[in-house]
């Protein structure tokens, strides 16, 4: 490693802005009749800037254009709409209109491959071009055995998706994500479909795995526990159409103890979030706390 | 209360198989019954014993030292073989295509998709008009019969992959053939195997048609023969003969589909 250029991963110079992004989606059919427009606004003039690493985590109700933003930094567009309406995002301070090499998704469906062993599907970005030109086979290879290590995955890198839990496959879709040690990684509810217990664990992990490699992670959440025990910096969206409802730190370091959970400034934090989304109209979507 | 009729009832494969059997030795014994008391005129319906040993002559003449069964199965093999890998190696590729791009799969849909009800029997005096009566109408008959349902079931196929596999590729980098080729295409790939194994099980039911244009070699031949000489036995050979190439062809892939692809979706 060389210390004048920071490895990629090491976290040292991000940044992503998202600037005045609206979103629009022609609306669903049925629902537009009687209503004077066919649009429906689901991000309503968001702006906001992540200049350091850290793990952003972005809470709202559900269905209030969460994946909608997030989709738009890892520049994932969906098919026939235009993303985003209007509004810009910089990554580093340049326009980013496509998916970029140091953003790095990771789904709710973890969509990892069927017919492939933990350990291949880990390794799944080195079967195509960009990552085969940029990291040699042995540092891919050396990469992905410490990535099984390190989301625990040792004793069962050999089986398939469906022979692993869904905690165990949401292990995998993180490993494949880090192994390129992105500098910025977006998650979309990746422990939503999990058990408490599991997601717990999975919280643990991720906390665990951001200490070894830091770099910006931005966490969409509809789980205000979650978002409390995670979270560096918090940005509570109202329903729709999404806005930027609060934004705050939290300085508590990981892993953050049931002590603290249950500490009066964390449940002031927890009823400042729920005034928020009620304040917002925000009944038109659910949050959820988990204790 | 104990159920009756449960759909989802576990059944052994030793129960599976005797009742499988049971029904066919019904049958066997229903037909016998029929020829013994001569319900039905011999010359429409041989007895059991008039069509084993119809077999037993046709697979070995022992004047002429010649097995015609054998011979005539090595050429509808032949040709069914021949036909099956131009339906693979034409048929796949294009389903992919049409999978892969809405665009193709519009251009090219039309020209596919009607003749999956097209009366392709219909279709065999053109070829024979175009082609002649030899072997390559013969082949492209069977290939046309069996790729107009090749090629819309490997399409079916990968469109009916979830687009997040598609969408997590695109977000790691692949190229749009890359995606296809590493996110779609391998988990299409029991389905294309499904669409390999009916379009060469309909090959099967094509292949007499096929040879009783020009009949020289063949099952189909020596069933058309047969009847030209009234020899019912003998029409009854070639059919079972048919059935069992079908069934032995059918479960060979199917086993080859399992262990190709032994894992399932999650
Ligand atoms: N591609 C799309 N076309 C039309 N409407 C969409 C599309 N994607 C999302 N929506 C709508 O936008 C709203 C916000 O969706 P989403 O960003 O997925 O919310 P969240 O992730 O917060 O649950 C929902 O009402 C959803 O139905
Ligand atoms: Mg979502």
């Amino acid at each position: 490693m060389s210390s004048t250029i920071p490895p990629s991963g090491s976290g040292e110079l991000v940044s992503l802005e998202l600037r005045n992004i609206v979103q629009e989606y022609p609306m669903p059919a049925g629902e537009s009749a009687g209503s004077k427009s066919d649009r429906i606004r689901v991000v309503d003039d968001v702006s906001v800037k992540f200049d350091r690493p850290g793990i952003v985590m972005l809470l709202g109700p559900s269905g209030c254009g969460k994946s909608t933003l997030l989709r738009m930094m890892g520049g994932v567009r969906p098919m026939g709409v235009k993303t985003p309406t209007s509004g810009e995002v910089f990554i580093d301070g340049v326009l980013s209109t496509e998916a970029h090499d140091d953003v790095v998704m990771v789904f709710q469906r973890y969509a990892n491959r069927p017919d492939l062993s933990a350990r291949d599907n880990i390794a799944f970005p080195f079967r195509l071009k960009l990552w085969r030109r940029k990291v040699s086979r042995e540092d891919a290879k050396a990469r992905v055995d410490a990535m099984i290590e390190s989301v625990g995955l040792g004793a069962h890198a050999d089986l398939r998706p469906a022979q692993l839990s869904g905690g165990q496959n949401q292990r995998v879709a993180l490993a494949r994500a880090l192994v390129l040690r992105p500098r910025i990684l977006l998650m979309d509810e990746p422990f939503g479909a999990l058990d408490a217990q599991t997601r717990e664990e999975m919280q643990r992990l991720l906390s665990d795995l951001y200490r070894s490699q830091p770099c910006l992670i931005v966490f969409v959440t509809h789980d205000v526990t979650e978002a409390l025990v995670l979270g560096d910096r918090v940005i509570v969206l109202s329903g729709q159409p999404a806005r930027i409802a609060d934004d705050f730190e939290i300085s508590e370091p990981r892993p953050r103890s049931s002590a603290w959970q249950r500490s009066s400034e964390t449940q002031a934090l927890e009823e400042r979030i729920l005034a928020t989304l009620h304040g917002a109209g925000g009944s038109r979507g659910q949050v959820r706390v988990t204790v | 209360m104990t159920i009756v009729w449960n759909p989802y009832e576990p059944i052994t494969p030793r129960a599976r198989r005797t009742l499988g059997a049971a029904s066919v030795l019904v049958v066997l014994v229903a037909w016998a019954i029929v020829s013994a008391l001569s319900l039905v005129a011999k010359a429409k319906l041989p007895s059991p014993v008039d069509v084993l040993s119809a077999f037993l002559r046709l697979a070995w003449d022992a004047q002429q030292g010649e097995s015609l069964l054998f011979t005539a199965t090595i050429w509808s093999v032949a040709r069914v073989a021949a036909a099956g890998l131009l339906v693979v190696v034409i048929g796949v590729p294009l389903g992919v295509l049409m999978g892969a791009s809405p665009r193709i799969n519009a251009a090219l849909s039309p020209l596919v998709d009607p003749f999956r009800s097209a009366p392709i029997v219909a279709v065999l005096p053109i070829l024979v008009m175009w082609l002649g009566i030899g072997e390559g109408m013969k082949v492209t008959f069977l290939f046309l019969g069996a790729v107009v349902y090749l090629v819309p079931m490997v399409r079916d196929a990968l469109q009916a992959v979830p687009s997040t596999y598609w969408i997590g590729a695109h977000d790691l980098g692949a190229t749009p053939w890359e995606a296809v080729r590493h996110a779609v295409l391998p988990i299409a790939m029991p389905r294309i195997a499904d669409a390999i194994i009916v379009a060469i099980s309909v090959m099967w039911t094509y292949i007499t048609v096929a040879e009783y244009v020009n009949a020289q070699e063949g099952l189909g031949q020596l069933i058309q023969n047969a009847r030209r000489f009234s020899a019912m036995d003998q029409v009854f050979v070639g059919i079972f003969v048919i059935i069992a190439l079908a069934l032995v062809t059918y479960g060979t892939m199917t086993a080859m589909k399992k262990r190709l692809f032994p894992w399932e979706l999650t």
